[in-house]
């Protein structure tokens, strides 16, 4: 309760003091990442993953995965030559640059497959093979049963920031021809292990200081110190997609929760180092995370966003 | 004031004749009805017993054409009834299945005719080459020739309202769609997605010759009129509204744009699943001919075309 | 035009509902009095065509006039000569040239009963039709038996949506929803005792029973298993069900 208060004032407070915020950032100790300079590793060699990354090593599980474990979508090559082919083909286009491919419904600066990872078939990072046959479902943001051209267009809303496609749009039905042909085998209504992200657990209330630190050490590398993800030099877009900021997933999205926002860090963050976090390094960077700036939640009014304490806070 | 009389007098003509037509025209079906059965059709005595000109057989249905045997494991066999959840996608599934097997109470506003979705999708959209949903919507987003483009499960449960429903397509957001749609999901629970599966659609069937409408009429009143009606329209309840038995024919059944108005698709429902009960009893060549005979008969126009298409170009589903 | 139309309703319907009077009046004598070697049918199925629920005699209350007259004739016919084969359904000859008038075949149907058969060849044609009137025009309300939850439940999965993956109907899609029936050919099954149908399933398994159209009902019962008979014939002895004679 205390972090909650905590943290919603500190969400009030970047209003207020943002700009001393920010010139005040490189007060935080902590080794800075620079991506050009090579730099011997602080810890111990090792032969595999790290052993004593982990703060606490009860929680750190890697977990080893069977081959056989997670469904395998079907390959690339294996798309038909067909018109249900084509469509499978537009809706990969679609998924993996969104922002050429239906620019005209993003918002901001990312693509599907920004969040769902090596073109929505990585386990945990809500691959498409595990949510495509659980739709229609019930869920709980709409507090209704919805398909998964509806849902669809709430990633359209919220994540990219946008607009949604009409439900009969050539973009939504190439979307889900991709999503049903990547599930070609899985079973219908059955859930999948991998499916969505990893379950979490969470010793204590997570702390934005520690998350900064974390951030710093972890993921500004990639994302940048401020969050901003970083650009391709010669062409548009961006190669390591904004966390927050204008070009970033504005506060109704899941990654706004902090909740959804650790599951997925912890088990895909940093990108090829997927489970190193420990649960609780994972809940403080997201904190930090959400209590960034970035769009408003397209479901309240202006008034309601300036006031009300966002949501996804616990 | 002359000019009103003329008009009120035509008027009254008018309506007298139309008056006259319409007592003709019902005047007029007792001896159609009645011609029907005269001469080259068999006479059928219930209470008469005949010898078979044929030599005896051992078992009752003669000429069998080959009647699979089901074992079991073969087919799918969708969730049970008691299974649906007792939440909100729960909720859903039975609202689904109230629309499919009550269509014409639950999604009134949205059929044309006298129809319900289980008429067609036997047993609750459950029976094994009765088109059954749970084959239909693991396939679904398909290709479709008959819209030249591929549709989702939403878009095809919309062209059932347009065409076999004769009706207007609710919305792809509307609570029917979602519900059907529900419905659907839930019937195909462990299906591996994207694949066909054993009982998909109709059966297959094979054409020797080409189908002959007299036959049909007889193979009809021999094995179909007794639910369905002599002249096709169905049977209705007496104390309730509502079909019984579906009309095949009239103003109450499907148009012109379902695919049951195709002769292929006909035969092949007809025969895996017609005379009810008894399956595969009718061959190859007599579910043709029956479903010539029922493809002859009048029924609401296809409405991808307008009036005069309708009247004057040549008929190609068959 | 439309008076006139209207007068010849009226006639017509006033002479279909007096002509019945006479023959339910004879029906009722017949039911209630027996006559000669006929005992009333009243002794058996009941004060007013309930049917005994121990014994397994059927209620006659209410049912289609046309399907009761059809079951006595079928309980009177004699046994075809030794060779001959019932057909189901009557054959398309059209294609064959024709030696005699009529080498049509339909079967008329056998239903044979130790009690009934000799009785019903007692009764005259007049006399069925009578009977049949006569209990047609009886009003019924059925009491729901009760059963326990499991029986309930398999017994209305098998009745809603029989077997579709071994392509066995559901009871309702002919016998009506609840079990009402349906016109001369198609018998309610709510209402009656659960014994008669068992034993009639049962009949139509070993062959004593077969008189159905289109030997429709031989092709249901042949893949009904025990445990299924029991279950439905107890979910439609649960329906509630109220009939109202013509």
């Amino acid at each position: 309760m205390r972090a909650r208060i905590l943290m919603t004032a500190a969400v009030l407070l970047q209003f207020l003091v943002a700009p001393a915020f920010a010139a005040n950032k490189d007060v935080v100790d902590g080794p800075l990442l620079d991506g050009g300079v090579v730099r011997p590793a602080e810890h111990q060699a090792r032969a595999s993953v790290p052993a004593t990354f982990s703060h606490d090593k009860a929680i750190r599980q890697i977990p080893q995965i069977n081959p056989g474990e997670y469904f395998i979508p079907p390959q690339i090559q294996d798309i038909p030559t067909s018109k249900y082919g084509q469509m499978v083909e537009q809706g990969r286009r679609i998924f993996t640059d969104t922002q050429r491919y239906a620019g005209r419904y993003v918002g901001n600066g990312l693509n599907c497959s920004s969040c769902h990872l090596q073109e929505g078939r990585k386990a945990y990072a809500s691959p498409m093979w595990a949510a495509y046959p659980m739709y229609p479902q019930f869920r709980n943001k709409t507090r209704s049963v919805m398909t998964f051209e509806e849902r669809l267009q709430d990633c359209f809303k919220y994540s990219m920031n946008g607009i949604a496609p009409t439900l009969d749009s050539p973009e939504i039905k190439a979307l889900s021809a991709y999503a049903h042909w990547l599930s070609k085998g899985a079973p219908i209504n059955q859930e999948l292990p991998g499916r969505g992200f990893a379950r979490l657990s969470k010793p204590r209330d997570p702390n934005s200081i520690n998350g900064e630190k974390l951030y710093r050490e972890n993921c500004a590398i990639c994302h940048g110190v401020d969050g901003q993800g970083q650009k391709f030099a010669k062409r548009a877009g961006y190669m390591f997609p904004p966390l927050w900021g204008r070009n970033s997933f504005n506060r109704a999205a899941g990654m706004s929760t902090i909740k959804d926002c650790a599951q997925f860090t912890k088990a895909n963050m940093p990108l090829g180092k997927g489970w190193t976090l420990t649960d609780m390094d994972a809940w403080d960077i997201c904190t930090y995370i959400w209590i960034q700036d970035r769009p408003s939640d397209p479901r309240f009014g202006w008034l309601m966003n300036a006031i009300m304490p966002p949501v996804g806070g616990n | 004031m002359r000019g009103r009389k003329w008009v009120v007098t035509l008027l009254l003509l008018g309506a007298g004749l139309l008056g006259a037509w319409a007592m003709a025209d019902s005047q007029q079906k007792q001896p159609v009805d009645g011609s029907m059965s005269m001469d080259d059709l068999p006479e059928l005595d219930t209470l008469e017993t005949h010898v078979s000109m044929q030599a005896p057989k051992e078992t009752l249905p003669n000429e069998l054409t080959v009647v699979p045997v089901v074992s079991p494991g073969e087919y799918h066999v969708p969730p049970p009834i008691e299974d649906i959840p007792e939440s909100k996608y729960g909720d859903m599934v039975n609202f689904g299945r109230n629309i499919f097997i009550n269509t014409q109470k639950y999604a009134k506003r949205y059929v044309g005719n006298g129809l319900n979705c289980a008429n067609c999708h036997l047993q609750e959209g459950r029976k094994p080459f009765a088109a059954p949903l749970w084959a239909a919507y693991p396939m679904y987003p398909m290709y479709r020739e008959k819209s030249h483009q591929v549709v989702t499960f939403q878009e095809r449960l919309q062209d059932c309202f347009k065409y076999s429903l004769n009706g207007i397509a609710p919305t792809l957001d509307s609570d029917e769609i979602k519900a059907l749609t529900v419905y659907a999901q839930w019937l195909s629970t462990d299906i591996p997605n994207g694949t066909i599966v054993a009982g998909r659609g109709f059966a297959r069937i094979d054409k020797s010759h080409d189908p002959s409408p007299f036959n049909g009429k007889v193979i009809y009143q021999q094995y179909c009129a007794m639910c369905h009606g002599e002249d096709m329209l169905g049977k209705k309840f007496a104390d309730r509204p509502g079909y019984m038995f579906p009309p095949l024919a009239g103003a109450d059944s499907y148009n012109k744009g379902a695919g049951m108005h195709k002769i292929k698709t006909c035969a092949s429902f007809v025969k895996a699943n017609m005379p009810l009960g008894r399956p595969y009893t009718l061959t190859d060549d007599q579910a043709l001919e029956v479903c010539v005979h029922i493809w002859q008969q009048d029924r609401p126009w296809n409405p991808k075309k307008s009036m005069f298409m309708n009247m004057f170009m040549p008929v190609t589903e068959g | 035009m439309l008076v006139l139309g209207m007068l010849l309703f009226a006639v017509a319907g006033c002479k279909h509902g007096s002509g019945d009077k006479p023959l339910i009046t004879e029906g009722e004598r017949l039911a209630t009095k027996g006559e000669g070697a006929v005992p009333a049918c009243a002794s058996c199925h009941g004060e007013k065509g309930e049917g005994n629920g121990a014994a397994g005699f059927p209620r006659l209350a209410g049912l289609n006039k046309d399907y009761l007259a059809k079951q006595l004739q079928d309980m009177a016919r004699e046994k075809p000569p030794e060779g001959v084969v019932m057909e189901p359904v009557a054959r398309d000859y059209s294609k064959t040239p024709r030696v005699n008038s009529d080498l049509t075949a339909f079967s008329p149907g056998l239903r044979h009963s130790p009690v009934m058969s000799p009785l019903a060849r007692g009764l005259s044609e007049q006399q069925i039709n009578a009977v049949s009137a006569y209990y047609a025009s009886l009003s019924f309300t059925a009491k729901p038996l009760p059963a326990d939850f499991q029986t309930l439940e398999r017994g209305a999965d098998l009745a809603l949506r029989g077997k579709p993956e071994y392509g066995l109907p559901a009871c309702i899609s002919c016998h009506a929803p609840n079990g009402e029936g349906f016109g001369a050919d198609f018998p309610p099954l709510a209402g009656q005792p659960p014994k008669y149908l068992i034993d009639q399933i049962d009949k139509w398994q070993t062959g004593e029973r077969d008189n159905d159209p289109l030997a429709l009902m031989k092709a249901v019962a042949n893949q009904l298993t025990d445990a299924d008979k029991i279950n439905v014939a107890a979910y439609f002895a649960n329906r509630t069900l109220v009939v109202k004679g013509q």
